[in-house]
């Protein structure tokens, strides 16, 4: 590892910021129309449930994690089973981040081109993206965190004046019944939709970069509490102004609600602006995890360098991402697995990492005893 | 050729980087020292931007034994330099050296007068040579000549043997005299307007600092001009320079430090810095690179800002250059550091972030709304000069939709006559513009002006009138070109004249999704940057504690309590919580 990333350090903000990022960015996806599809006109309420059962999985995670604060997961891999070990957890996270990177790289293009570049082909709207985290990465991992706390307040700024900006639209009656399809569709079939939030497992390979396990406690907090509120309502306006049958509809939840937004005759269908800010929070967050993949192989394999990789995975993600035929197909991809299944592996075998690697060290107390 | 083959080949295969270590801006001093011991690399031709995008850092113990030799190489060559011819003490000898060092007869400039002194009744010969043009001629008869030609024969009443103590303690009254018993010493004074005098007998010369060439006064300054406040702007002598910053700031510990750079120029610099503010580790950093500067000929502080600047293809400036005393004795009371070069009228101040090539030395004289409107102002000309041209042609070729109608219907009205597609008109309009501006400041004189407004009018009237362009499109690019005048610092508006050009284009392959990622990448890069180990989008990234404390917009003058928090400075206060104390002591007053 070179100087300069050893020397990484990131500030509470930052993190919080990062946090907010990679949670929120699906809100300009399909996350509203997901809610309300998992039920109904209640999905703001299925978001409300899945946010609190995060938040206390999480509380539950970092108990576990703890004692081991200040390594990651590939070096609780490397505690729990040594070099096996670590190439186990290796490419579990490098295989996570590359399935997310693709998916959400096609998507985002998809959403483009039906936005704005509706006769350019997928692949050219893919390279823009693309350019944006081959650019990232080598600029270093440092600056698009800091970038990002920038990027973080204008593209939430953006984000509010959409929710305000459909204001007149709000209904109250589109949210009855309050419970929508119902009890065991809430808060039974809906556990598994904490895989919404499956991008946290993120954060558990940058606190090395944070020194003090308080810090990283109360900003991770501070970034899954905000996310919370604006994923809850995204879902809860949308809701609001579109009836539960037709929004199951729409692909582009938040871009059906910006082109609703006018403020006077003058300024109408302002909804490309809103393009700029979609447009940087999803290079934002591919990039993201880009790095992350990038530093992640780099630490399972003990290379010196990560530069060398990143044209090889940058045209691994490319053609993976344009291998689904088309849009649907990518939605499904994202929706019914990512959103679904996710969760195994972002929560589960991370808690399986923090209870085997806690096991390892009161045995190795026990020998020493 | 070659060259781009290998850039080409760089980018595609990876190769071992070599050692080099970044400063970074730190309190402790100790660390800062280990982690500033930067390597000496050895030049290699083929080492370009896109090489080092894809060469990472290594660690310090990666120093390649190749480098150290490279080093130790270049410290014997400064020792060999050193070497210094001492002054013999046949005046023969010194006359035939310094006429060979100086070409004479071939150099018009230089007088050499060959005289003698009278010294125990009896003739020493003696010679003395200066440039004619650099001394003051005068000077030199009335207080060198005259004494050593008619004082020497009056009788001596002191008990000197030795006709350097007669020469020093009773004839020459001038107030600057160096002795010295090297060649090298006497050939800078006298290179810089001094006079040189060599007598037979002694290995040892007198320098006379007779200085008399001409210069410019103090006038106002040309590009920084203020309604308020001071009006005095440096000249080219580095005296008065720092004598300028001095008369204002009146701290006994404001240091000005001297340094020569250029191996041949031996140009004076001078850096200030007030030493129990300023950050010890950023004024070790500085003078290291100053030091570290080998070039032959240095003739002004732009050379030496490209010369010590962090990163030399960042498109934005990293070090700000002013031409205002009252701004360095600003900005050095903040802790910072500025470095004035002889025959420069342009001071530099380092380290400099991007808030502040958007102030102007006014801000601080008139009352903070004021101020913070012309810094919206600023803010706003900067995003108009970037992306307007840019939004322009993404709106019209990409999202008509966001157009309302009437103004839709305006435009189209407009451009229906014109043949080009919208990218073409706006960048004849744009290179006209650009045309304009250039031939405006090389065209001598009072025709300059006049040939910018009658150009631009007339161009832009006729352009209209034979349907090249659009009369929307005038209104484009004349508002963007006005916004780029806006901005306070010249270096950092044509950083902006020349990304305006990316975002064109990008705005003409994909509209708003180019101009986001122009807009990604420029703030990453920026994120990325540092000048002199401070980061460039300081106070926001990374977020300091003093985010609101006037760096953006400022904050009224009494809240004004510390200085910059990114500068680690020593003294942190710079006035205390209660500055008007008149408003709460009435007992006191």
């Amino acid at each position: 590892m070179n100087k300069k990333e050893a020397e990484m350090n990131i500030g509470n903000w930052e993190m919080a910021a990062l946090v907010i990022l990679i949670l929120c960015t699906k809100i300009f996806l399909s996350f509203p129309r997901l809610m309300a599809e998992s039920a109904g006109q209640a999905g703001w309420i299925l978001s409300i449930y899945v946010s609190l059962i995060t938040i206390t999985v999480f509380w539950f995670m970092l108990r576990l994690y703890k004692k081991h604060y200040g390594k990651d997961l590939i070096d609780l891999g490397e505690h729990i089973g040594g070099a096996a070990g670590r190439i186990f957890v290796g490419l579990i996270i490098i295989g996570f981040t590359i399935y997310v990177n693709s998916v959400i790289l096609r998507e985002f293009s998809e959403d483009m081109k039906i936005i704005s570049l509706s006769i350019s082909p997928i692949s050219f709207v893919s390279l823009f993206f693309l350019a944006a985290m081959i650019i990232s990465a080598y600029v270093g991992l440092e600056a698009l965190v800091r970038m990002n706390a920038i990027a973080v307040p204008i593209i939430s700024l953006g984000y509010i004046i959409i929710m305000l900006g459909v204001g007149r639209y709000y209904d109250l009656s589109k949210i009855m019944p309050l419970f929508g399809l119902g009890f065991k569709q809430i808060f039974i079939n809906g556990i598994t939709r904490i895989s919404i939030f499956s991008e946290l497992l993120i954060v558990f390979m940058l606190t090395p970069n944070l020194k003090k396990f308080n810090n990283f406690k109360k900003s991770t907090y501070i970034g899954i509490v905000i996310s919370s509120v604006f994923l809850t309502i995204s879902s809860l306006v949308y809701l609001l102004v579109f009836a539960y049958p037709h929004a199951t509809e729409s692909f582009l939840p938040i871009y059906q609600l910006a082109r609703l937004v006018d403020y006077g005759s003058f300024f109408q269908r302002g909804e490309s602006v809103f393009l700029l800010i979609w447009a940087v929070a999803a290079m934002l967050y591919l990039s993201l995890g880009f790095n992350v993949l990038l530093q992640s192989f780099k630490k399972t394999f003990k290379l010196d360098h990560y530069k060398p990789l990143i044209l090889p995975f940058a045209v691994i993600i490319f053609t993976l991402s344009l291998m689904p035929p088309n849009l649907m197909s990518v939605i499904e991809l994202d929706t019914g697995y990512l959103r679904k299944w996710g969760f195994i592996i972002s929560f589960g075998f991370a808690i399986l990492l923090f209870v085997l690697a806690g096991l390892k060290k009161t045995k190795k107390k026990g020998e020493a005893h | 050729m070659a060259d781009s083959k290998n850039k080409l080949r760089d980018f595609f295969i990876f190769r071992e980087p070599k050692d080099y270590k970044e400063f970074v801006l730190t309190e402790d001093k100790q660390s800062e020292k280990r982690s500033c011991q930067q390597s000496e690399e050895k030049p290699k031709k083929n080492r370009g931007l896109i090489k080092k995008l894809i060469m990472p850092e290594t660690d310090q113990s990666s120093v390649r034994s190749s480098d150290l030799e490279c080093l130790e190489k270049t410290k014997n060559e400064d020792k060999k330099d050193s070497k210094k011819l001492k002054i013999n003490k046949d005046i023969k000898v010194s006359l035939e050296y310094m006429k060979k060092v100086y070409s004479v007869p071939k150099n018009g400039d230089m007088v050499v007068r060959e005289f003698e002194i009278v010294f125990r009744d009896k003739m020493v010969p003696a010679f003395l040579m200066y440039f004619d043009g650099l001394a003051d001629r005068n000077l030199i008869n009335e207080s060198v000549l005259k004494p050593l030609m008619l004082l020497s024969n009056l009788e001596i009443k002191g008990d000197d043997n030795n006709v350097v103590d007669y020469v020093k303690n009773h004839l020459l009254h001038q107030g600057q005299i160096t002795l010295t018993d090297d060649y090298e010493k006497v050939i800078f004074m006298i290179n810089f307007g001094g006079c040189g005098i060599f007598i037979d007998g002694v290995n040892t010369a007198f320098a006379a600092d007779v200085k008399g060439w001409e210069h410019r006064g103090v006038e106002k300054p040309s590009t920084e001009l203020v309604i308020r406040g001071p009006q005095e702007g440096f000249g080219e002598i580095l005296r008065v320079n720092t004598a300028l910053v001095r008369k204002i700031l009146k701290d006994d510990n404001l240091i000005v430090e001297d340094i020569i750079i250029g191996k041949r120029s031996q140009t004076p610099c001078s850096m200030l810095y007030i030493k129990d503010i300023a950050n010890d580790s950023l004024v070790d950093e500085v003078r290291r690179r100053l030091e570290g500067v080998k070039i032959d000929h240095l003739f002004d502080s732009g050379e030496l800002e490209q010369l010590i600047e962090d990163n030399t293809y960042f498109l934005s400036p990293q070090v700000m250059s002013t031409e205002r005393p009252d701004r360095v004795a600003r900005y050095l009371s903040d802790g910072k550091i500025s470095i004035i070069i002889n025959g420069s009228p342009f001071a530099l101040i380092v380290p400099a972030t991007l808030w502040d090539f958007l102030h102007s030395s006014e801000d601080e004289y008139i009352r903070f709304p004021y101020a913070n409107l012309l810094r919206g102002v600023r803010i706003l000309a900067i995003i108009i000069t970037l992306f307007l041209p840019g939004l322009y042609i993404a709106i019209t070729n990409y999202h008509h939709e966001m157009i309302p109608t009437d103004l839709l219907l305006a435009i189209e009205a407009s451009r229906e006559k014109v043949p080009f597609p919208s990218l073409i008109e706006l960048l004849i309009m744009e290179v006209s513009f650009e045309l304009i501006r250039e031939a405006g400041i090389r065209i001598p004189g009072p025709i300059g002006p006049t040939l910018g407004i009658i150009g631009a009018l007339i161009l832009g009237q006729a352009a209209v009138s034979a349907n090249i362009v659009s009369p929307i499109l005038i209104i484009i690019v004349a508002v963007t070109g006005i916004g780029s005048f806006a901005i306070p610092n010249f270096s950092l508006a044509y950083s902006f004249r020349l990304q305006r050009f990316a975002y064109i284009a990008l705005g003409a392959i994909s509209g708003f999704l180019g101009i986001s990622i122009g807009l990604f990448i420029q703030v990453i890069w920026m994120a990325n940057s540092k000048s002199f180990g401070v980061p460039y989008l300081v106070p926001f990234a990374p977020p300091t504690s003093d985010v609101n404390g006037g760096q953006v917009f400022r904050r009224n003058i009494w809240k004004q309590e510390t200085r910059p928090d990114d500068l680690n400075v020593k003294s942190k206060k710079k006035q205390p919580s209660i500055s008007r104390r008149w408003k709460y002591n009435k007992d006191e007053n």
